[in-house]
């Protein structure tokens, strides 16, 4: 992955996953230049985890499909590095355990924040860290959330944010990938 | 039930472990079908069976966004900014950035004013965010190409970003007018006037010239129409340079051929007059746009030839009458945009689906809901005694003249004798008696009474002259061929300024598009044009973005009179064409056939010489 160029401005990355109910989950991942402008896009076929591999992998399913399977796979085919992945889908912050990239979960406005209190788990291992507690903090008028223990992220992503400014809506672009994706599907069953 | 995990799952590497994953299951009660249909069997102690975990790695789609086929440097910006996007941040004229203003501000300032013409909308802050995305055509078929247009930013970020500044913030509808354009090599923006056409095609323009998708632009539009186009880019896109191709023949050629102009502007009859040096094999424009494009509707005419010879890549034409006489009319402007693709046999149905794509057609009605309604009151008027004895005299003779002629009569005989009944219909030609006089001198007492303003329209330059001294108290101005064309802005300026000026007279030639004078709240139609059309355009000088009030639209018309018939003929095609036009809903107004025309006098058509004189 190539750094971006910081004389033009920092790039961000734009990684959701959309849940289809026949096809199962569809990746994308979508990198914008400083000026909103797409670089890349990488989107996924469709993945399904049958009914077994539900039973089996439990609650850490999510995290392993929209975080590994689904994100890495998307954040390993880009040949730019982004300065701050953002994400809509809060399982795909798993990702951040296999890459050196921070990553952040945007709230919708209509969202609120996760409890302070974190949530009630009932397994303990290493992959269902990514429901636990989140660092969550405002930029702007958005709502961000850091995967656990990554908290030195944010100091690493106020650069990028701040020249990116607040009139930049960093939920918009996943709008873009929904339909970018939509077409790709379309295109592929013609 | 037991399942065995390795120890290392901890470390979470499905990937690698999948294989190594499985599961011993042993059940007691009862058998359980998985969807996977791996089914076990209700056996104590039974044989475990292995569950492969392992996912497949998803197959990827990797898109490259290819970069625009033309780069953009060969611009400068007369106001720049370092900005986040775009790299301009224009400020008007006293160099203060302008602010969004909300749709109500903008009503009051456009009350006194003839320059702006598109309402803002900044929307409460409580309105739904909405994103308008670029869309490719249907003819855009590679996925890759097709993304392109998908990922680029939503419109209304543009304007929330602050990446390029607007003077006001577009309508919903503006914003999807230029995501049709901008992604489209052939296109026509047929909007019914006054809904913002320039704007949109301007804005258009200006992000493909930000994005570097092109890099040179040439306009055609009608020469009095120039002027506005400047100041429409002076207000859409003040960062742009414009260059004007005007002045003597020297001055012209060496316009023409600036290579650092990314956006020239010529009216018809100069483009006809340099068509040398604007279609040389060296010009190339990697866009044109023509205003008013009805003017190439006859495909066998001068400037359809003309225009179409201009080497381009992209082609988009503004009107808001695509079809003012017949779909050939529409044939016509396809032939600039693709040649051949439409063609003159196509059946209406046909060709309305096959230009589906390519024409974008909104109505006031559908998309500016809250734009003052416009009140038709027509005056059906009798006329006065001395009209009457003119009008039947003037019939009888000219029937009988042409029931004689036969065969030798032509359209042009019919024309004459149809232009002189109307000018009885004015004025009695004698005693200068006019029951339309009456009526309009009544209402426009009124009308300055109330402190309002009215535009008249008339075919007649000399209909104009003797109504301006009749209306001599109202302040008239006169606006039409005979006003030098250097004169007319200071006349709109006027118009708009002046309070003792109530009443502006036009011509439908020279008044009938492209000015903006929604501060009038009344509409005088005192003959009536041979095309509905025409007279809509007329109308909506007064009835657009801006209206602060309802506008009030007169026609007059006399009873028992060629005004009558022709009246009554065009209000059946009007209902044809509403039957026909459903695919594309371009204008559904026709003008009169020869066949039409002669019928008026319930004469027959004749073949050869009609033929010849058409």
């Amino acid at each position: 992955m190539a750094a971006g160029d910081a004389k033009s401005g920092a790039t961000l990355g734009f990684l959701t996953v959309l849940e289809h109910e026949q096809h199962g989950l569809f990746g994308g991942y979508l990198i914008l230049n400083h000026l909103g402008r797409p670089l890349e896009f990488h989107c996924t076929a469709p993945v399904k985890a049958n009914r077994a591999q539900q039973i089996l992998y439990g609650p850490t399913l999510e995290p392993f499909l929209y975080g590994e399977q689904i994100g890495l796979t998307l954040l390993t085919k880009a040949t730019h590095r982004p300065a701050l992945v953002c994400t809509d889908v809060r399982p795909a912050l798993a990702v951040r355990e296999h890459v050196d990239l921070p990553i952040a979960l945007v709230l919708a406005s209509e969202t609120n924040p996760p409890a302070a209190g974190g949530e009630t788990l009932w397994r303990v291992d290493a992959a269902h860290r990514t429901v636990a507690n989140l660092t969550t903090f405002r930029h702007g008028r958005h709502e961000l959330c850091l995967p656990p223990h990554r908290e030195l992220d944010r100091a690493t992503i106020a650069k990028p944010l701040e020249q990116w400014g607040d009139g930049f809506d960093l939920l918009e672009p996943f709008g873009r990938i929904r339909e970018a994706i939509d077409e790709a599907q379309r295109s592929g069953k013609q | 039930m037991s399942i065995d995990f390795p120890a290392s799952l901890g470390s979470w590497q499905p990937d690698a472990l999948a294989p190594r994953i499985a599961a011993s299951i042993a059940f007691e009660p009862a058998a359980i079908e998985l969807e996977s249909s791996v089914v076990f069997s209700h056996k104590p102690r039974s044989a475990g069976a292995a569950q492969v975990l392992s996912l497949p790695r998803p197959l990827v789609v990797s898109v490259p966004i290819v970069a625009p086929r033309i780069k953009a440097t060969s611009f400068t910006f007369s106001v720049c900014a370092p900005l986040n996007s775009f790299g301009g941040e224009p400020a008007d004229a006293t160099g203060a950035v302008l602010v969004p203003i909300r749709p109500r501000e903008l009503a009051s300032n456009l009350a006194g004013s003839s320059v702006a013409s598109n309402a803002p909308s900044a929307p409460p802050a409580t309105e739904p965010q909405t994103f308008t995305r670029l869309k490719p055509p249907r003819d855009v078929v590679k996925l890759v190409d097709r993304l392109h247009y998908l990922l680029q930013p939503a419109l209304e970020t543009l304007t929330s970003a602050g990446s390029l500044q607007f003077p006001f913030r577009p309508f919903s509808y503006q914003f999807e007018g230029i995501a049709f354009l901008y992604p489209r090599f052939a296109a026509v923006l047929a909007d019914e006037m006054g809904l913002g056409k320039t704007m949109q095609a301007i804005t258009a323009t200006r992000l493909l010239l930000h994005a570097g998708e092109i890099r040179s632009v040439l306009l055609i539009c009608p020469k009095p129409l120039v002027t506005n186009w400047q100041r429409e880019f002076a207000q859409w896109a003040p960062e742009l340079p414009i260059t004007v191709i005007e002045g003597d023949q020297a001055r012209r050629r060496w316009q023409w051929q600036l290579a650092d102009a990314p956006i020239k502007i010529a009216n018809y009859e100069v483009l006809i007059r340099d068509r040398d040096v604007a279609t040389a094999a060296g010009a190339h424009y990697d866009l044109v746009v023509l205003d008013e494009s009805q003017r190439i509707k006859n495909r066998t005419s001068t400037t359809s030839e003309v225009v179409r010879s201009i080497p381009r890549s992209r082609s988009w034409a503004l009107t808001g009458t695509p079809v003012e006489n017949s779909p050939e009319d529409l044939v016509g402007i396809f032939e600039f945009l693709s040649p051949g693709y439409l063609k003159s046999d196509m059946k209406p149905r046909q060709m309305g689906k096959a230009a589906g794509d390519y024409i974008l057609r909104r109505t006031k009605d559908k998309v500016l809901t809250d734009l003052p309604p416009k009140l038709f009151r027509d005056a059906t008027l009798e006329l006065c005694p001395e009209q009457r004895e003119a009008y039947e005299r003037a019939e009888n003779e000219g029937v009988v003249h042409l029931t004689e002629m036969g065969d030798a009569a032509t359209i042009q005989h019919v024309f004459e004798l149809v232009l002189r009944l109307k000018q009885i219909c004015n004025f009695d030609p004698v005693s200068g008696q006019s029951s339309k006089l009456e009526r309009l001198c009544a209402d426009i007492e009124e009308v300055a009474a109330s402190g309002q303003k009215a535009i008249i329209f008339s075919q007649w330059v000399s209909t104009l002259q003797t109504l301006a001294g009749h209306l001599r108290p109202f302040g008239p101005l006169e606006y039409h061929g005979q006003i030098p064309s250097k004169k007319r802005d200071g006349v709109i300026q006027q118009f708009k300024t002046d309070p003792n000026s109530h009443v502006i007279l036009m011509s439908y030639g020279a008044g009938g598009v492209g000015l903006n004078l929604q501060f009038s709240s009344y509409v005088f139609l005192y003959d009536r044009w041979w095309n509905p059309a025409v007279e809509d355009q007329a109308i909506a000088r007064a009835h657009r973005i801006g209206a602060v009030g309802p506008v009030t639209v007169s026609r007059f018309l006399t009873t028992g009179t060629i005004e009558e018939r022709i009246n009554q003929v065009l209000d059946e095609k009007r209902e044809l064409f509403d039957t026909i036009f459903s695919e594309t809903e371009p204008h559904k107004q026709l003008g009169l056939t020869q066949s039409e025309i002669f019928g008026l006098f319930k004469l027959r058509c004749p073949h050869g010489p009609i033929n010849a004189a058409a």
